[in-house]
């Protein structure tokens, strides 16, 4: 349990890196690491896993300070992509701030994608998240291998929704620094119009993403 | 951390509970530690929160820490969670800092290492007892569920002999009606039947009118010539001619066959009508006494418009005991087993009726030399509406009210193959009856 004290000026947000298996959200987490600055970065935390494949979730928390001296830390989750993982995926989706969807280019994928989003709007509405408030960003990973979805066809499949799409390469760490930065700006949309972060504590959406993906050296 | 509800400022945070320092360390594990690097030369080392309270320390003698005393920070998920202190005026220059380094790095590795752990532990708790919980969801609704079924299952099984019972009704109210349709087809058969005898029995009354017309007039000119007095040769001629004229004497004679002709034809109508109350035992009330002959006689009679032409009826009687029954109900079987026969074939059909004691049982048979039933029918034709005719032309009710009364009065029917082709039905009757017996 989590104390939010208004005395402590603590708060804690909670990103969830959403997706079906071997889509790359583990990859997503171990680039961010490496590409990002070790200050205000804590270090990644790979819980168990068999065969490289996540069995419970792994987390990369941030932590700053705003101006007014809020301390704000960001956990960033994955879930395990597997079908069988439902009960820990909801667990970790509880509470979820904001939610970034990783998605696989791969023409072969695409049932799979369908079906992860599908069990994510499902579980949105069990652990009690209106998937219409919710800061989404979709990842379409992968752009690196053969076979994938054309850019302009994700575009018009995804346009109507209004998520912004972001297509990447985890393994060759492109895409996944921008993929975090939109699900940070949209989170910090959502709490700046409950907690007026610009007015009260002097944070800015500019300054909030800027110190999450401050580029290591 | 937002909430739904922003008043609110405590949240339950299902995974990834935040954790100060001290949850995550042991004092046990840090006083170790503390107490290695007071042996490697760190006099007066503490571990401090946050806020500068002191957590952790080696060396009693050290004073409490200051603002500028050398310190390192321990992290925890990237927020300094504490700092190793050390006195402000402890020597030892490179030496001591590398050393305080390294004693920061290793709680930080120790803290990330413990909460590690401690998530992986918490996750798995939390997915046991959330499995857990939707077991028992599950078994709840299964348990509803199958409550629910029970109770459908109860109420079906009403349901079912609710309409059961409805059935039964409407069954028997269509047996009541096949059986006015057979007594009102009857009733058409003996209409005809009558109607003929009176055509001319009404015609022979006419000519009998005018036969009359003329005897009154002949009687009339004798009348006159008599009471002239004396008859001359002139007029004895006159009326020889004129009663010649009138043929006077053809029909006297004529008139004496007319009426024995509609005599005969009263007699019929006279017959008919008999045989029709005979047939219906209108005038008796309940059981009676009853010869099966005379009642097979009696159908007979009674269908005799409805017999094919040429065709035969046999008759081979055995004087047979009277038993008590309602006859009337026994003709009515009579009746469908008569007409069944009829109908097996259209030329050249002969049906065979015999009676006979077999037992304690009187033995009708009434074999016919149609086409007979095949053997696939033979269980059904007893049954409710089972017709073989064409749609509209027979309900299929003729036999189920044969077998209906047979059965009550506690007899057996059955269809065998007549030798040589077509079927025969076998109502097999007892001749003393237990008494709670009772027809329909």
């Amino acid at each position: 349990m989590i104390e939010f004290d208004s005395e402590e000026q603590r708060m804690v947000l909670k990103v969830v890196y959403y997706g079906p298996a071997l889509s790359g959200k583990t990859t997503n987490l171990l680039r961010l690491h490496d590409l990002l600055a070790k200050e205000g970065r804590g270090e990644l935390t790979v819980l168990d896993t068999k065969d490289d494949r996540t069995i419970y979730f792994d987390l990369l928390p941030f932590f700053l300070v705003a101006p007014s001296g809020l301390k704000i830390k960001v956990k960033v989750y994955t879930v395990p992509g597997q079908v069988q993982h439902d009960a820990t995926r909801k667990a970790v989706l509880q509470r979820a701030d904001g939610v970034a969807f990783i998605a696989d280019s791969r023409r072969t994928e695409a049932k799979n994608n369908a079906e992860s989003f599908g069990n994510l709007e499902r579980n949105l509405s069990i652990v009690g998240i209106d998937i219409d408030k919710l800061p989404l960003v979709i990842q379409y990973n992968k752009r690196d291998l053969p076979g994938i979805i054309p850019e302009e066809e994700i575009r018009r499949a995804w346009g109507p929704t209004g998520f912004p799409v972001i297509l990447s390469s985890a393994l060759e760490g492109w895409g996944v620094v921008e993929t975090f930065r939109a699900v940070a700006e949209r989170t910090y949309d959502v709490l700046d119009r409950r907690h007026d972060f610009a007015g009260k504590h002097g944070l800015t959406r500019e300054s909030f993403a800027g110190r999450l993906v401050r580029r290591a050296g | 951390m937002p909430t739904d509800n922003e008043d609110r400022d405590r949240i339950v945070y299902c995974i990834g509970e935040e954790r100060a320092l001290r949850d995550v360390l042991p004092a046990s594990e840090a006083a170790t530690l503390l107490a290695a690097a007071s042996r490697a030369g760190l006099r007066g080392v503490r571990v401090v929160d946050p806020g500068g309270k002191a957590l952790w320390g080696n060396g009693d003698d050290v004073p409490p820490p200051g603002e500028g005393d050398p310190r390192r920070p321990i992290l925890l998920e990237g927020e300094p969670a504490g700092s190793v202190v050390l006195p402000a005026g402890a020597a030892g220059g490179e030496t001591r800092d590398a050393l305080l380094a390294l004693l920061a790095d290793t709680l930080t590795a120790m803290a990330h290492n413990n909460l590690k752990r401690m998530l992986t532990t918490e996750t798995h708790t939390e997915v046991i007892n959330r499995s857990y919980e939707e077991l028992l969801e599950t078994n709840r609704s299964l348990s509803e569920s199958e409550q629910r079924y029970r109770e459908l299952a109860g109420s079906l099984e009403i349901k079912v002999r609710e309409r059961t019972e409805e059935l039964s009704r409407a069954m028997a109210r269509l047996v009541q009606q096949e059986k006015m349709a057979s007594v009102g087809q009857l009733a058409a058969g003996v209409a005809h039947e009558i109607n003929n005898p009176l055509a001319f029995v009404t015609s022979n009354l006419q000519t009998l009118k005018k036969y009359t017309e003329r005897f009154l007039d002949i009687i009339a000119r004798y009348q006159r010539v008599f009471e002239q007095g004396g008859v001359a040769q002139q007029d004895r001629d006159d009326l020889r001619m004129h009663r010649e004229s009138l043929r006077v004497d053809a029909i006297s004679e004529d008139a004496g066959d007319l009426l024995r002709q509609t005599l005969e034809g009263a007699e019929r109508v006279r017959k008919i009508v008999a045989d029709l109350k005979g047939f219906s035992h209108v005038d008796e009330e309940g059981e009676a006494p009853t010869d099966m002959n005379r009642e097979i006689d009696r159908t007979l009679s009674v269908m005799t418009h409805e017999i094919p032409g040429g065709a035969a009826i046999v008759r081979e009687f055995s004087p047979l005991p009277v038993i008590p029954c309602l006859p009337g109900a026994f003709n009515q079987m009579f009746l469908g087993l008569l007409r069944n026969a009829f109908q097996a074939r259209r030329e050249g059909l002969r049906v065979t009726i015999r009676t006979g004691v077999s037992g304690d049982r009187i033995r009708i048979s009434l074999a016919d030399n149609g086409p007979g039933i095949p053997a696939d029918l033979r269980t059904r034709i007893f049954d409710p509406f089972f017709t073989t005719r064409d749609v509209g032309k027979g309900k299929g009710l003729g036999l189920t009210v044969a077998y209906d009364i047979v059965t009550a009065h506690g007899g057996t029917i059955d269809v065998e193959d007549t030798p040589g082709g077509g079927a025969t039905f076998l109502v097999q009757l007892p001749i003393r009856r237990g008494s709670h017996d009772q027809i329909r």
